[in-house]
């Protein structure tokens, strides 16, 4: 996987997060806390490694932590995302 | 994951479940994560009506979360976490919340905690003033912060034990019961946990197409937190105990053949054991293991005593 943007990891978390509700991914808000989604820990954290394979890179363990929303922790991995191209 | 920064929806260090009839005991459970902290509720529903019933949730103390999660920027303590038990302990007695409590008709405390709780349970009855302590510490499965079972800085666990209770977690938050194969000697953990994960989805703990990466991800965070009761334990030198310890092994122990999981060694007011049903996860969920570990805690007008009897194979 090459750079992606916050729009391109925003849609893949909808979509994910959709897909292990059930719901259609319009009624899941970016800008809601992931502790209010009807999802449990076990299962945020199996699309936290599907993402990181997605990805091609790690995740910090504390990323869900410092950006607990699909939007903040988006940008966080955009930001991620740039600096491992600039560093490959 | 964190939690919305609102003070209004900040999670609180004591959960009140019900408050003690005048004359009745109050039971505080410290809860040190990896189960929802509700799940207490069962604990609290198997006891007399009267018997008040806290909980201590650790998952509330947001340093607790970020010493798993970035244990290189954390500085946090055994008797750190022991001092915020205490003011949160102190606060709810100084409440009156217990109706009765210390007010000299006889009214107590027990305290109880499962799994790493244990260790904050007994840590915080010995930094209490002799008046303030419970009648008991009741070990739900615990083990004990001495010699036998502390790991220096960075050591690792046993891959096959870890395994062993990740299985049993797995399991324990689907209601499922999890049966990992056996592993051959020399198996990487990475195929060991390809073949955990097989074994999960066909047990009904996992989705079907939950991906080895998501897997990968569970264990991480699950040894995250094992690794770092590790770290707090390892400098962690406890006292004696001043009051009764009571052991309540799950019938499936994170250690089955050590009866006391070490807490001879710390027992200087008497130790008692017994067996519940379930595994060290279950035995906070199953209906008959709380039954059961209603009836061993030691309270001044007890729960009936449940005599539970294994399934027939």
């Amino acid at each position: 996987m090459g750079k992606v943007t916050a729009g391109e990891v925003q849609q893949w978390l909808i979509e994910k997060i959709a897909e292990r509700l059930g719901e259609q991914p319009s009624a899941i808000p970016p800008g809601q806390y992931f502790d209010e989604l009807d999802m449990d820990s076990t299962e945020a954290l199996i699309i936290a490694g599907e993402m990181e394979s997605w990805l091609g890179f790690e995740l910090g363990t504390t990323a869900l932590w410092y950006h607990p929303t699909i939007e903040a922790l988006s940008a966080h991995i955009a930001e991620e995302s740039a600096r491992h191209g600039a560093t490959a | 994951m964190a939690r919305r920064p609102d003070a209004t929806s900040r999670p609180k260090l004591l959960i009140r479940h019900r408050q003690a009839a005048p004359g009745a005991d109050t039971v505080y459970a410290v809860h040190p994560g990896a189960l929802p902290v509700g799940l207490w509720a069962g604990l609290a529903g198997a006891l007399p009506r009267e018997t008040g019933f806290a909980v201590l949730d650790l998952g509330a103390v947001p340093e607790y979360g970020e010493a798993a999660l970035a244990p290189e920027l954390s500085r946090l303590t055994v008797g750190h976490l022991v001092d915020l038990l205490a003011t949160a302990y102190r606060a709810d007695r100084a409440d009156g919340d217990g109706l009765g409590d210390g007010d000299g008709d006889g009214a107590g405390t027990v305290f109880v905690g499962w799994s790493f709780g244990g260790v904050l349970a007994h840590g915080l009855t010995e930094r209490l003033e002799p008046a303030e302590r419970p009648r008991a510490v009741v070990l739900l499965d615990s083990i004990a912060p001495t010699d036998a079972y502390q790991h220096t800085e960075g050591e690792p666990i046993d891959p096959a034990i870890v395994l062993r209770w990740f299985a049993m977690f797995l399991g324990a938050r689907r209601g499922a019961e999890v049966r990992p194969r056996p592993v051959p000697p020399g198996t990487d953990t990475d195929a060991a946990l390809a073949l955990l994960l097989d074994d999960a989805i066909a047990a009904g703990a996992l989705p079907p197409d939950t991906p080895m990466a998501g897997m990968r991800k569970l264990f991480e965070a699950y040894t995250a937190g094992l690794l770092r009761n590790n770290r707090l334990t390892a400098p962690y030198r406890p006292a004696p105990a001043a009051v009764p310890l009571v052991q309540i092994k799950a019938a499936d122990s994170l250690v089955p053949a050590d009866p006391t999981l070490g807490w001879g060694e710390l027992a200087g007011r008497g130790l008692t054991t017994h067996s519940v049903p379930g595994d060290h996860y279950t035995m906070l969920i199953r209906p008959d293991a709380s039954q059961a570990t209603a009836g061993l805690l030691p309270l001044l007008r007890p729960a009936p005593l449940v005599t539970t009897r294994r399934p027939s194979p």
